[in-house]
């Protein structure tokens, strides 16, 4: 059993658990509505972006396909839409060298896919990351989405050598 | 050699899938009622690695774009004409770390002005966690140039005050569908009724002319102002002749506490689809 399957039946406990624990606080209060909890939504991070090992003086591409992808599980409610975002960096910073050691790093119109029940990417639908797009939750049984995201690094070559970082966010709209 | 060798070995092992990151979060809408003025969301850490987790708020609802993808309008200083709950709905804790398999409840406080009128007030509540770490020891190539991205994950999700009376409902107009290769895409026009916002199902049908479902597609949606969404689904090879397509938007919300969402009439129309 996934991670993320273990995680929906952990909030199906959790479901019953807030159920109780909402009716409890609703005793205690007057004439209030309680908020039970049916379903959530889960974003699991399966594996960062990683460019491994890049020469100097060369662009080094990672595809949305490709195992160095970055890579996000989404388990929420059946055939819902969902808005995916991305805040993206223009420059990583080398974490090991004095600051100011940079390096450009970029995302085009095909660097990320998104896909519906089915991890994975190659049978998934390609979109641009600077721009967003709405994905769809699975049907019963696989309400999940999954996203891949890959990038393009460009090192000088009189580039530093060390470890370069930098952070993505991806913001699921529900 | 021995460099290189090593310098692979890193990126092999860097590569490698990492322990999954990620914060459960429900209910997946919020909804305070003004005498109570309180909710809670529940956060739930499924991983072996403690979560980082921040919450925020921002006022937004959800829109289509001009291809009828539904996507979210975002106010970052909403006036006094938006009806925003952001500015005064709390999250406590606002910051905290959850241990592994561990959960934490978040209370959701409002404090809204005085003489706030009768109505339904938006807002969005954004669950931040952050990703995996990185492995960033062991880099054993000192001219080696690596290159790694960690991730943030933000959940945003949807929260709505009501203060005295609310009612809902919609209209649906300009109902239209077509065959596009293999696809039965259908579009329409929705506009919200009443002063809250409608939170319902779409479900559209297509049958042929003996009534046999060929198509059919589902999903949740909210209409807070208008909408015109757009809705593709794969219908396959289909003989010529004279489909139907029955379009209907309702209440029924199977993710929602039932006594949240409020009831409406619904709305219904149905539309013919030729195929030469």
């Amino acid at each position: 059993m996934s991670r993320a399957r273990l995680a929906v039946c952990a909030l199906l406990t959790l479901a019953a658990t807030a159920r109780r624990a909402s009716a409890q606080f609703n005793n205690a209060s007057i004439g209030s509505t309680a908020e039970v909890v049916t379903v959530g939504m889960t974003i699991t991070t399966l594996r960062n972006l990683n460019f491994g090992s890049v020469p100097k003086g060369v662009a080094t591409t990672v595809l949305p396909t490709a195992a160095g992808a970055g890579e996000w599980q989404v388990d929420g409610n059946k055939n819902a839409f969902a808005t995916i975002t991305f805040t993206l960096p223009t420059i990583l910073n080398n974490i090991q060298a004095a600051p100011g050691s940079t390096m450009p790093i970029t995302f085009s119109a095909t660097s990320a896919i998104w896909n519906r029940s089915t991890n994975n990417p190659a049978a998934g639908t390609v979109f641009n990351p600077n721009v967003g797009t709405t994905g769809r939750f699975g049907p019963p049984g696989t309400p999940t989405l999954y996203v891949w995201i890959g990038g393009t690094v460009n090192p000088a070559a009189n580039v530093k050598p060390g470890i370069y970082q930098g952070t993505i966010i991806v913001t699921l709209i529900y | 050699m021995m460099r290189r060798l090593l310098a692979g070995a890193f990126a092999i092992a860097s590569a490698a899938p990492l322990a999954a990151q990620g914060v459960l979060v429900a209910p997946t809408a919020v909804y305070i009622d003004h005498v109570r003025r309180s909710s809670t969301i529940t956060l739930y850490n499924p991983n072996p690695d403690p979560a980082e987790v921040t919450i925020s708020t921002a006022f937004g609802y959800p829109i289509t774009d001009s291809l009828g993808h539904i996507t979210l309008r975002t106010v970052a200083q909403p006036d006094s004409t938006l009806p925003s709950a952001a500015a005064w709905i709390q999250a406590f804790p606002r910051r905290m770390t959850i241990a592994p398999l561990e959960r934490q409840t978040v209370r959701l406080l409002a404090t809204p002005p005085a003489g706030l009128k009768d109505g339904e007030y938006w807002g969005r509540l954004i669950i931040s966690a952050k990703g995996g770490k990185l492995a960033v020891t062991g880099m054993q190539d000192t001219s080696a140039v690596q290159v790694a991205l960690t991730m943030i994950v933000n959940t945003n999700i949807g929260m709505a005050y009501r203060k005295g009376p609310v009612t809902t409902g919609v209209t649906l107009s300009q109902l239209a569908a077509r065959i596009v290769r293999d696809s039965l895409v259908v579009s329409s026009h929705l506009d919200r009724q009443g002063n809250a916002a409608f939170v319902g199902m779409v479900h559209g049908v297509l049958v042929d002319s003996t009534g046999a479902v060929k198509a059919e597609f589902q999903g949740p949606i909210g209409v807070y102002y208008t909408m015109d969404p757009r809705y593709a689904t794969a219908v396959g090879p289909l003989p010529a002749g004279r489909y139907r397509l029955r379009f209907a938007l309702t209440t029924d919300r199977e993710d929602l506490d039932p006594r949240v969402v409020l009831k409406a009439a619904g709305a219904r129309d149905s539309v013919d689809v030729r195929i030469p």
